[in-house]
């Protein structure tokens, strides 16, 4: 059984002008231990989708439809088990949120508490979710601050945030992450504010730590840099769906999606030298309020077809674990797809 | 709809528009009027003080009987001629407010935009400075206000007399302060925003860069202080004239309405209510209009 | 004096340029000071690009906004085109400012949201009273034009686009006064990953057809090392390391450079497997206590005693000039 499971996921935001569908139909799972690496640009839903697995949606945005299976359990506010009663969704979730999932965000300083003392931080959150003295917890914090790489630990336990670098607070998250010896760890862009030097050493603690507690990691970047030292599968996010699936080869060494190979072909690596134009994807990101109705990459697509333009692709496999969702992969499943749209 | 045969055929480039963006063009006081708008509460307290405008401009045109004018028919209660009845001097009390309204309107918004302008002028200056002159000029500011405002129009009105004059004088004497102050706070953090930045390598001129980029972003909370600002100008009026130190009769304010009915409070209560209902009513409005504007000016503050 | 390669002269200098920000007043002792770029010399010619990395916190951007004069330098000359521009009055830097363009790094806050994209890109012409009206709105098309955007984006506001398409707003609005030098203060790190490309082959396209010279700042190596011609490597105020591209990138002398080279993100599986990764310990020193020898000696693998002792003088090698006791 995977460890979470997300099936057929939809996500909707209200807004002025209509109903944004940031996550449109997304089914994934991560196995217990499993590094996994999600990708997209800004817009693509991709810490949408992560922030709907945790409850934590703004105001105008809801779970429309979808599973989220945590160990076998339906968490999603939609699940039988909530149904009309938000607050026992609430209540499951805080036991959830920090105990079982932990979170690691981009900028560490919306997690920490500028006015509080961060071994005070750190115990809170062990006490808040075991049943231990406060001795114990404190020894507990400054344990996870060693194992973190925090120097002088005993004396940093007393210190405020402001006090410490970038790279220390984001230490600090993750060791207030690690406090209840989470099985799922969701980073999201945890590295993007911190310096090259730094962000090798965050991305090296998280994999030791996925290693060492046999937790899984989904880790939300737009950085393929990052999720080539770090995960071991990547799903391809644009415009709320999952383009492009498979291992960290596969997506590497053998991408098939348009998109995929656009974004690998448009950072450079360090083979390559001079400026000889580096190949880049035309235009913006789709504008979500009104996406045509079949392949949302369409217009930025350089293979575009007619039928990209009308009808929604399939999912085509190429191996257990490679999968693209392009025309150009699922010819033959056109004649059936084409039929289904003009009968309903 | 497509062909079979055309499924697979390269799509045409002009169908390919990668920089299209769906929502209409739409400005930042187009959003600002949009959130307005849906706000009922605010929505009610701008018609309602529109109107009570409207009433006041043009009201006195279509009554029958001047402010001044005394009639024998004294003390009288509401009715068909008279709709607020009328004062001890036989006056027309509806008129008499009418006018009341001009007066108190007047006073809060003029004393209000004087005190914005003057405001926004000084604070910029300052904050854009920065520096000795923002220290000596923001001390300056402090022993201004340090005095009570209430001090600066008593002193006025024994020089000037006791009018709409001098009455706005004294309110504006220290009460730009708060503006000032908020829109040199506002300019200090706009300073280093990069299109701020961006205008100075330009080569723009403190001028340009002050009103043209500071300006329009430093708003939004200026806005907010001044519709607040105004009710209080309006209170502060009423007060001075109920207290007998406001303008002086023939004229009337809504606060010299409801002190000179202060005598018949007993036997004519209506001379008392209709002026007091009436700054209520002004007073509300504006706080409604204040309030929605706060929370269409900047959505998160919004519940 | 540095040898001359070619004929040309440089469009800018930098010589000895040192911006220093007061940092606290004591009384008993002399005042703490940050010395966000502590003497840094170099030259940009015509055509050119010159890369400038480093960490956050290293006074790159700092000399970016010396350069173009938003600070005036602590010392030090800037000269454009031979004139010293660093003590100028703003009256008398105003022809110059036409020339010295900026490309700021977060396009979401280098548009002023109260105004369409044609009165942001045209506010360059009407502040140094460029052409008529009808003139600046044929301009401000072209502009458009060539930075990919549509005809009917001159009447939106900079809230409606996206980061890519607000950049290259921000790209128009510098070239409206046809600049010959651009300072890009890291234009493409807020910015994803399919548009950073986008954004820098427009930087080159226009480079190619305006023939303008940049100054490009970055924390990302690779993005740097594509689009210049040469890089230099700051750290704590200071210029480590300086030379062509290629060689910087190929041939780094510098245990930073090296360092930073190391630690960057290759987005290729096999070499993130495989590559040697020097790691560095510890974090950025406070430019308010810096080091008193090489900047760089509290986290530098190959310290010897005398780097605790002074800086190191830069040392030219061929061209390839590096701060370091190890060259010297």
């Amino acid at each position: 059984m995977p460890l979470l499971e997300i099936r057929n996921l939809c996500v909707e935001f209200k807004t002025r002008g209509g109903v944004v569908k940031a996550v449109r139909g997304v089914s994934y799972s991560v196995e217990e231990g499993e590094l996994l690496g999600v990708v997209g640009e800004s817009g693509s839903g991709k810490s949408v989708g992560m922030l709907a697995v945790m409850g934590l949606l703004a105001s105008n945005g809801h779970i429309a439809s979808g599973q989220i299976l945590f160990d076998g359990e339906d968490i999603s506010p939609l699940a039988p088990a909530f149904a009309g009663n938000p607050k026992a969704y609430e209540e499951k979730m805080k036991g959830i949120r920090g105990n079982r999932i932990g979170m690691i965000f981009q900028d560490p300083m919306t997690f920490l508490n500028p006015v509080l003392r961060v071994g005070t931080q750190l115990t809170e959150g062990i006490l808040c979710h075991e049943k231990c003295s406060r001795e114990e917890a404190k020894n507990r914090a400054i344990s996870l601050m060693k194992q973190v790489g925090i120097p002088s630990a005993e004396e940093r336990f007393r210190q405020y945030p402001f006090e410490f670098s970038g790279g220390m607070r984001q230490r600090i998250v993750i060791a207030s992450a690690l406090a209840c010896r989470p099985r799922l760890i969701i980073a999201d862009e945890p590295t993007t504010a911190l310096d090259v030097t730094v962000q090798a050493q965050i991305l090296e603690l998280l994999r030791d730590i996925a290693r060492e507690q046999n937790t899984a990691v989904i880790m939300i970047t737009h950085d393929l840099g990052v999720v080539a030292q770090l995960c071991e599968r990547v799903n391809i996010m644009y415009a709320g769906q999952i383009v492009e699936r498979g291992t960290l080869d596969e997506i590497f060494y053998d991408p098939r999606h348009p998109y995929t190979r656009g974004l690998l072909r448009s950072v450079c690596t360090h083979g390559e030298a001079g400026r000889q134009g580096l190949s880049s994807i035309p235009g913006t990101p789709p504008d979500l309020l009104k996406l045509n109705t079949g392949c949302a990459f369409m217009p930025r697509c350089a293979q575009a077809m007619k039928i990209c333009r009308d009808y929604m692709p399939v999912p085509h496999a190429f191996s257990s674990s490679h999968c693209d969702v392009c025309w150009n992969d699922c010819r033959e499943a056109a004649d059936r797809v084409t039929a289904q749209e003009s009968e309903g | 709809m497509l062909q079979k045969s055309e499924f697979f055929k390269p799509i045409d480039k002009s169908e390919q528009d990668s920089e299209f963006i769906a929502m209409e063009p739409h400005s930042f006081w187009h959003d600002v009027w949009d959130r307005f708008r849906s706000n009922r509460r605010a929505l009610i307290g701008l018609i309602v003080l529109l109107l009570i405008v409207l009433l006041a401009v043009l009201g006195p045109f279509f009554s029958p009987y001047p402010y001044d004018g005394m009639g024998t028919e004294v003390n009288r209660g509401p009715s068909g001629t008279h709709w607020f009845g009328t004062d001890a001097l036989g006056r027309d009390l509806f008129t008499r407010v009418l006018y009341g309204i001009r007066i108190s309107l007047f006073v809060g918004f003029v004393s209000t935009l004087i005190n914005c302008v003057i405001g926004v002028l000084y604070g910029g200056v300052a904050g854009y400075v920065g520096g000795r002159t923002d220290a000596a000029m923001m001390r300056f500011v402090d022993v201004l206000y340090a005095v009570p405002s209430l001090l600066y129009i008593i002193l006025l009105m024994m020089l000037f007399g006791a009018n709409v004059g001098s009455i706005m004088v004294g309110m504006c004497v220290s009460g730009w302060v708060g503006i000032a102050r908020l829109m040199r706070t506002q300019v200090i953090s706009l300073k280093g925003r990069e299109y701020v930045l961006a205008a100075y390598t330009e080569g723009a001129g403190p001028a340009r860069i002050l009103f043209k980029h500071m300006f329009s972003n430093a708003m939004s909370p200026i806005l907010v202080q001044a519709t607040l600002a105004i009710p209080q100008a309006i209170f502060q009026e009423a007060f001075l004239s109920f207290i007998g130190m406001g303008i002086s009769a023939p004229q009337a304010s809504l606060g010299t309405l409801a002190q000179d009915a202060r005598m018949y409070m007993a036997i004519y209560p209506h001379q008392m209510i209709c002026p007091i209902v009436m700054i209520c009513i002004i007073i509300f409005a504006l706080n409604f209009i204040s309030e929605g504007l706060s929370e269409a000016l900047d959505p998160t503050n919004s519940r | 004096m540095e040898k001359k390669t070619k004929e040309t002269k440089p469009v800018v200098s930098i010589r000895h340029a040192k911006k220093y920000f007061l940092a606290g007043r004591h009384l008993l002792r002399p005042s703490d000071y940050v010395k966000a770029v502590d003497d840094v010399s170099f030259d940009i010619m015509p055509g050119e690009t010159v890369g400038l990395v480093g960490e956050s916190g290293c006074g790159k951007s700092t000399l970016a906004r010396t350069v173009i004069r938003i600070y005036e330098p602590s010392a030090g000359g800037i000269f454009y085109h031979g004139t010293d521009i660093s003590h100028l009055s703003n009256a008398r830097l105003r022809p110059f400012r036409a020339k010295m363009q900026m490309i700021f790094q977060d396009p979401y806050a280098s548009l002023n949201p109260r105004y369409t994209v044609g009165e942001i890109i045209g506010e360059p012409m009407k502040i140094t009273h460029m052409g008529g009206k009808s003139e600046r709105e044929d301009r401000v098309q072209k502009l458009l034009q060539q930075v990919g955007l549509k005809p009917d984006h001159i009447s939106r506001y900079p809230h409606e686009f996206s980061g890519g398409q607000r950049q290259r707003i921000g790209i128009a609005r510098t070239l409206a006064l046809d600049p010959d030098f651009i300072i890009c203060d890291e234009p493409i790190s807020a910015l994803d990953v399919s548009i950073q490309a986008q954004i820098i082959n427009l930087l080159e396209k226009i480079q190619d057809e305006n023939g303008l010279s940049y100054l490009f700042i970055a924390h990302d190596l690779t993005m740097v090392r594509h689009i210049s011609h040469k890089i230099g490597v700051m750290y704590l105020g200071h210029l480590l390391e300086f030379g062509d591209a290629d060689e910087v990138y190929e041939n780094p002398l510098h245990p930073y450079t090296k360092a930073l080279i190391s630690a960057a993100p290759v987005p290729d599986p096999e070499q993130a497997r495989t590559r040697h990764r020097i790691k560095l310990t510890g974090e950025v020193p406070s430019p308010i206590h810096a080091p008193a020898g090489c900047p760089f000696c509290t986290r530098c693998p190959e310290c010897r005693p005398e780097c605790l002792l002074a800086p190191p003088v830069m040392a030219n090698q061929n061209g390839h000039k590096v701060a370091c006791y190890q060259y010297v």
